[in-house]
């Protein structure tokens, strides 16, 4: 049976790398190809279910192919177009490829060829054996409700933390999180964000045993801080302002091979932890392992944009069943206002630790005074949304 | 796969597509060596994985048709769960090692082959029944029953109705074991099966099913009924010839069934079969324990709703009580 779980070092070796472009730039076409997809979706009224598992095959696709030999758009047609089929939210092929149209410039439509429809065709054949016919495909929001569930204390501090937990899992769709970990671990990894975030704190929980530390002890096994942080931070990095333009412009078809711009040269294994809007500034030093060639470990910019962050996007699509629903939230440039290092997450004294094995949650960072001052600006009404930067013009 | 090598006709602006379905479509995965048989369904042959260290597999072909929206949801559904059942990697249910497909294009009739790799498992119970040079012992009917209502309840559990079981179809281990095999692609075999003219066996197949009417996944226990009785007498217990005949078979075993047990929905009238009474299910099965009777009895009830389930029947006294000496 397939496996579809990779590590970072194969996340880095691509067939997209191998064929010379940078991992910054792979990373940038896999967030532009989910985006797509979500956007089209969400335009058609399929489910998050449907629209995830799409994004999935996508992913996994150009785990096997590069993006110069299957341009980006129509793939994230195909696989909407067999994602829906497979979730029995059936879409007709010309139908999503009319949205595209609507959703892509003339240019980036061009690479869907002179019969769009039969190409989406061929392609469906080709996706199918690269995903090796394993089409059912599991995501985290099943999990974020299940352990919702579990959790004791204020009924409106929780349902907010779901929702944010969910729009952060919609937004993980954008990042290589799901060739990384099980749908679970995400899941336990984007509610604890959430509860941070949202200064929830679970100190209870249904189905408690002596030996749990932490809520989701008692659904996944052996998941430590660092892993939560990583993922975290792989989340929390698309918030932050893009590295780099981020155009229409398609690897060139026929380009000659060339030296793939990131070296790779070892990074430096442990990034600052200071910068790290998760991970305390503490004894102990987060250890961030650098994922696939984004760019190491910034130090500017802070991950200021941490306050508007979850909010980046209006929600699109995928509700869970909670009725209270934050207003759409306006995507925001990180307030240029904010000091840099700004450990949102630790204002507040860490809960006290069970008595584990090891210290769950790190000791309180020593917090800068300013810090305490600056409310959190986690939905701040900002003016003109900065242009989508993934968001073809109409 | 074989055959997938025929280029790709699209001149399109996804400029390499056909370059790139010859790259990606690894060279020869799988070397035919022979056809085991030809169901049907389609054809299942004996292949070597030739990524796999040469290993055996059990290829099975199936054709699709390819629709107007490409891949029919049915046959993808079905494939998903059948992927989905393999996590399971359940000890009775035969293991599906890979699933691939034709090549990226289509021949003329617009039909897409697709080729389950199966583990190969050297013999069905039918073959073994066959060469078993005596009655089987009371322990091994009754690890093979368990093993057979096992596999089963598995797939009821997932909603999968077999729909089809006959020995023919259950794999027998070098070890003894039994497996489940060729199931879960009703749907797809539906829109192929009227290309074929295959005859296919009626022994196994339930009243209700034989009337037309209604049916569930009592049908897998009435079948497995049989077979659990076949591995008594290693002959069919009810060797219809024609899908009537297989009823008068039922109703001269059973008993013709009361006017209140038949079916409303049943397409062929009750008075249409003479009023056969009842006979002995022991005088077929001399040497079946009482126990075994029972459960036998349970499973071929002729209203599928007072049939037991493949879970009642793993739970039946036959196989919970002390073990044979």
């Amino acid at each position: 049976m397939p496996y579809w779980y990779y590590d970072k070092k194969d996340l880095q070796n691509t067939p997209s790398f191998r064929d010379g472009i940078s991992t910054e730039t792979e990373n940038r076409y896999r967030k532009e190809g989910a985006r797509f997809i979500i956007d089209t979706g969400s335009k058609m009224d399929l489910g998050y279910n449907t629209v995830a598992t799409g994004v999935v095959y996508f992913h996994r696709f150009y785990m096997f192919h590069s993006f110069r030999t299957f341009p980006r758009y129509i793939t994230a047609c195909c696989c909407l177009f067999l994602a829906g089929k497979v979730e029995e939210t059936p879409k007709k092929c010309k139908d999503i490829i009319k949205v595209a149209k609507s959703l892509l410039t003339e240019q980036k439509f061009a690479t869907f060829g002179e019969d769009p429809k039969e190409e989406v065709m061929t392609l469906e054949r080709i996706l199918l054996q690269t995903i090796k016919f394993d089409l059912q495909v599991e995501h985290p929001y099943g999990y974020l409700l299940k352990y919702a569930k579990c959790l004791k204390g204020d009924k409106t501090k929780l349902q907010k933390m779901v929702q944010m937990a969910w729009t952060f899992v919609n937004d993980s769709l954008c990042t290589t999180l799901c060739l990384q970990w099980e749908p679970e671990v995400i899941a336990v990894a984007l509610m604890f964000l959430a509860g941070k975030l949202s200064k929830f704190e679970v100190v209870d929980w249904n189905g408690r045993l002596p030996k749990h530390s932490a809520w989701w002890d008692m659904f996944v096994e052996d998941i430590t801080m660092e892993l939560l942080e990583d993922i975290c931070h792989q989340v929390l990095d698309l918030y932050s302002p893009q590295t780099q333009p981020s155009g229409g412009d398609s690897p060139p078809l026929s380009a000659p091979p060339k030296t793939p711009k990131n070296d790779k040269k070892p990074h430096s294994a442990t990034p600052p932890a200071s910068v790290s809007p998760v991970a305390p500034v503490a004894t102990k030093p987060a250890v961030t392992p650098i994922k696939n060639g984004e760019p190491p470990p910034k130090l500017e910019p802070p991950k200021a944009a941490l306050g508007p962050a979850p909010g980046a996007e209006p929600p699109r699509y995928g509700y869970p069943p909670y009725t209270s629903i934050p207003p759409p939230y306006v995507y925001g440039a990180p307030p240029p206002a904010l000091p840099p290092r700004l450990p949102l997450l630790y204002t507040e004294p860490p809960p006290a630790v069970a008595a584990g094995p090891r210290p769950r949650y790190p000791p309180p960072p020593p917090a800068p005074p300013a810090v305490v001052s600056v409310p959190p600006p986690y939905f701040p009404p900002l003016p003109a949304p900065p242009p989508r930067p993934y968001y073809p013009p109409p | 796969m074989s055959g997938s090598n025929d280029s790709c006709q699209n001149t399109s602006a996804v400029s390499s597509l056909s370059d790139v379905s010859s790259l990606f479509q690894t060279p020869k995965k799988y070397e035919e060596l022979n056809v085991i048989g030809t169901g049907a369904y389609g054809t299942v042959y004996k292949a070597r994985d030739l990524h796999n260290g040469g290993q055996v597999v059990a290829m099975k072909k199936v054709k699709v048709p390819i629709t107007e929206d490409g891949i029919p949801l049915s046959t993808l559904r079905e494939i998903a769960l059948l992927r989905q059942l393999e996590a399971y990697r359940h000890p009775n249910i035969v293991r599906l090692l890979d699933v691939c497909h034709g090549g990226p294009s289509v021949d003329r009739d617009q039909q897409l082959v697709l080729f389950l790799v199966f583990e190969h498992v050297e013999q069905d119970l039918e073959s073994f029944l066959k060469r078993a040079p005596g009655p089987l012992s009371e322990n091994r009917i009754q690890s093979m029953s368990h093993d057979i209502l096992s596999g089963i309840d598995f797939l009821h559990s997932h909603r999968i109705v077999h729909r089809d079981l006959k020995p023919h179809n259950l794999l027998v281990t070098s070890s003894g074991r039994v497996k489940l095999a060729d199931f879960g692609l009703a749907k797809t075999y539906d829109t192929e099966m009227k290309l074929t003219s295959v005859v296919v066996t009626l022994w196994y197949r339930p009243p209700e099913v034989l009337l037309g009417a209604a049916y569930n996944t009592a049908v897998d226990v009435w079948s497995a009924g049989l077979v659990l009785a076949q591995l008594r007498t290693r002959t069919a217990l009810l060797p219809g010839a024609s899908d009537s005949d297989q009823l008068h078979c039922i109703f001269r075993l059973f008993g013709r069934p009361s006017r209140e047990e038949w079916p409303a929905t049943a397409a062929v009238m009750r008075d249409s079969f003479p009023d056969y009474p009842p006979r002995s299910l022991a005088d077929q099965l001399p040497h079946a324990p009482p126990l075994a009777l029972d459960l036998l009895k349970g499973m071929l009830m002729f209203d599928p709703a007072k049939r037991l389930t493949a879970l009642d029947c793993l739970e039946h006294p036959y196989f919970t009580d002390e073990p044979l000496a």
